[in-house]
């Protein structure tokens, strides 16, 4: 068959298109300044941190060193307790009873969240059904359950993972059900013209296109989740990080809350940029950065 | 041309019309069309932008439904797309997860067209060929020009080797020389293999060296204002009298007044 390119000279013949730019020293610092000037951040913000509170007429009751809150952190995340405490002082105890709930509600959130807002972009009858309840509950701030949850199912762990699915599973529901709704209408065209049915248009073109949504609801509820999290074990329960932040305050161990606070932002960015990641490894397209 | 006497596509008085709901009102689009269209002819349609080129056409392939009138396909009325039928599409229309070839077999996954795997792959790698695209089926379409990412809409349709093609300015985003190649290109498909073809384009001269006739459509509503009938014998883009012969200035002139005044409409809000 004759070729276009018999014809014309093209950008494709050219064996010199797409150069190898090697390892240049600009091109390493492009990769890795993100980290070094984050680093060298936050290596500054503690030094002032600690200078401040060795030098300066600071309570160590409202803000301690730096150092200490470091030396807390590195204990309590290297020792457990005993057996047969009633009572752990390891940040490691709580931060795995937190982890563990955290991890056991986003997963019965996905489960529910994901089919649930799939099922709504996809059906209309459906949709009109659950969307009010969906609203309502997703703009009641879920803390106002909390006191009820506690009613219902006492001081206990299933009361925390309850907490953290409601947190956790409307963001879930919301982003899948608007990835189906938004899905390119002349991409189900093209789909259609080439001979797609039903079944096949979801899973050919409504699924990975609202894959990044999906993702990115899961992002979200890791947010709330973690809220959910605190709050529960802040208000009923004797383990987890949220109540250990209490009990260290009430004991006036303010180096330990502060050791729990990094454990949390080190936690919640370390999943979201996981997220981050995943998203941008499923979905290359949504994150084109030419422009 | 391998064009016969034989109606393919039949559209009579067909009407499309739009719901607006936000206003409580309809838009129609097309207004009783009727235009037989015979198997192996080459139809282009004209027209003033909004004036209801691609409405046709997708009610052609089965995408919209149709307000009024009938338009059939081999005497059956049009419902659904039919694996007789591909199109290109005027926004390309690519699946952005998938890499080039895997764009271009997504019709071999939807539908049986009972090919064995080499002749799919031949097939795929002819139409890259065709397209020029060759080196870049593992690109993903975020990666390629807007007029590469035609050309992939391009050959994703010539792949499924259709009894009918219906292209929507097919060759818009394409640079002039790109677009000479692939007009000629086209025109050689057509006529070889016989295809059915109708073809949208803002081109007048792109009009009257492919088209068998020229479909002029006017504006709001959408009616056929005129069809001019282009004889000259093919191969055409090869021939280099064709475009300086007196009869295509004459041709050439005849369309444009009749776009332009369409045009003016359109400019002045009608
Ligand atoms: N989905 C839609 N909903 C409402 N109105 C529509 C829709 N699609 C098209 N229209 C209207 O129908 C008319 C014809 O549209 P169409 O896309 O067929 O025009 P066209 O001739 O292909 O134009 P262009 O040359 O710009 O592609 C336009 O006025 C447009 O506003
Ligand atoms: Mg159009």
């Amino acid at each position: 068959m004759a070729k276009v390119s018999d014809q014309i000279k093209y950008e494709t013949d050219d064996p010199n298109r797409i150069q190898d730019v090697g390892w240049t020293l600009k091109e390493i610092w492009r990769r890795t300044r993100g980290i070094v000037v984050t680093s060298i951040n936050l290596i500054i913000f503690f030094i002032l941190w600690e200078l401040a509170t060795t030098y300066g007429n600071i309570n160590s009751l409202f803000l301690p060193k730096a150092s200490a809150m470091f030396q807390e952190l590195w204990v309590g995340m290297t020792t457990r307790a005993p057996e047969g405490a009633v009572f752990s002082g390891s940040i490691l105890d709580h931060f795995l009873h937190s982890f563990k709930n955290l991890m056991t509600g986003l997963a019965i959130a996905c489960a529910i969240g994901i089919p649930g807002g799939l099922l709504m972009g996809g059906n209309k009858y459906i949709e009109s059904i659950l969307s009010p309840y969906v609203w309502a509950l997703a703009s009641l701030p879920r803390i106002a359950l909390v006191p009820l949850f506690i009613l219902f199912l006492g001081f206990t762990t299933t009361m925390q993972v309850t907490i953290i699915v409601l947190s956790a599973v409307f963001p879930i529901i919301i982003n899948a059900w608007a990835g189906v709704k938004t899905t390119e209408k002349s991409l189900l065209a093209a789909a259609k013209v080439f001979g797609a049915n039903r079944t096949q248009l979801y899973y050919k073109v409504v699924l990975p296109y609202t894959l990044p949504f999906i993702i990115s609801g899961i992002q979200q509820g890791i947010g709330r989740g973690l809220i959910g999290v605190v709050i529960a074990e802040l208000f009923g329960g004797s383990n987890g990080l949220g109540y250990l932040i209490q009990r260290s305050a009430d004991t006036f161990n303010t180096a330990m809350t502060f050791a729990v606070l990094l454990l949390l932002i080190v936690m919640s960015l370390s999943l979201i940029n996981f997220t981050r990641w995943l998203e941008a490894k499923v979905a290359p397209w949504r994150n084109v950065n030419h422009l | 041309m391998s064009k016969s006497n034989e109606n393919i596509i039949v559209a009579e008085d067909l009407s499309i019309s739009y719901d607006l709901h936000r206003e409580r009102k309809k838009l129609i689009a097309l207004q009783n069309i009727s235009l037989e269209i015979k198997k192996g002819e080459f139809v282009v349609l004209v027209g003033p932008s909004g004036c209801g080129k691609t409405s046709f056409i997708n009610a052609i392939s089965g995408l919209i439904p149709k307000s009024g009138g009938s338009v059939k396909v081999r005497d059956v009325e049009v419902t659904a797309p039919g694996p007789d039928r591909a199109m290109v599409f005027q926004d390309y229309a690519l699946l952005p997860w998938r890499t080039v070839e895997a764009n271009i077999r997504l019709p071999y996954e939807l539908q049986n067209l009972g090919l064995s795997e080499e002749e799919k792959q031949a097939r795929v790698k002819n139409a890259l060929e065709l397209v020029d695209l060759v080196g870049f089926e593992k690109s993903f379409p975020y990666e390629l020009s807007g007029g590469m990412k035609q050309r992939v809409g391009i050959a994703r349709a010539l792949a499924t080797n259709p009894d009918i093609l219906l292209a929507d300015e097919p060759f818009a985003a394409i640079d002039a020389m790109t677009r000479e190649a692939m007009q000629a290109e086209m025109e050689r498909i057509v006529m070889e293999t016989g295809q059915t073809c109708v073809f949208i384009t803002h081109s007048i001269d792109e009009a009257i060296l492919l088209g068998d006739r020229v479909v002029v459509i006017s504006y709001r509503p959408g009616q056929i204002k005129e069809i001019v009938d282009v004889d000259f014998p093919r191969p055409r883009m090869s021939n280099s009298e064709v475009k300086i012969s007196k009869k295509y200035a004459e041709l050439r002139d005849h369309i444009w007044n009749l776009v332009k005044d369409e045009a003016m409409q359109t400019t002045r809000g009608e």
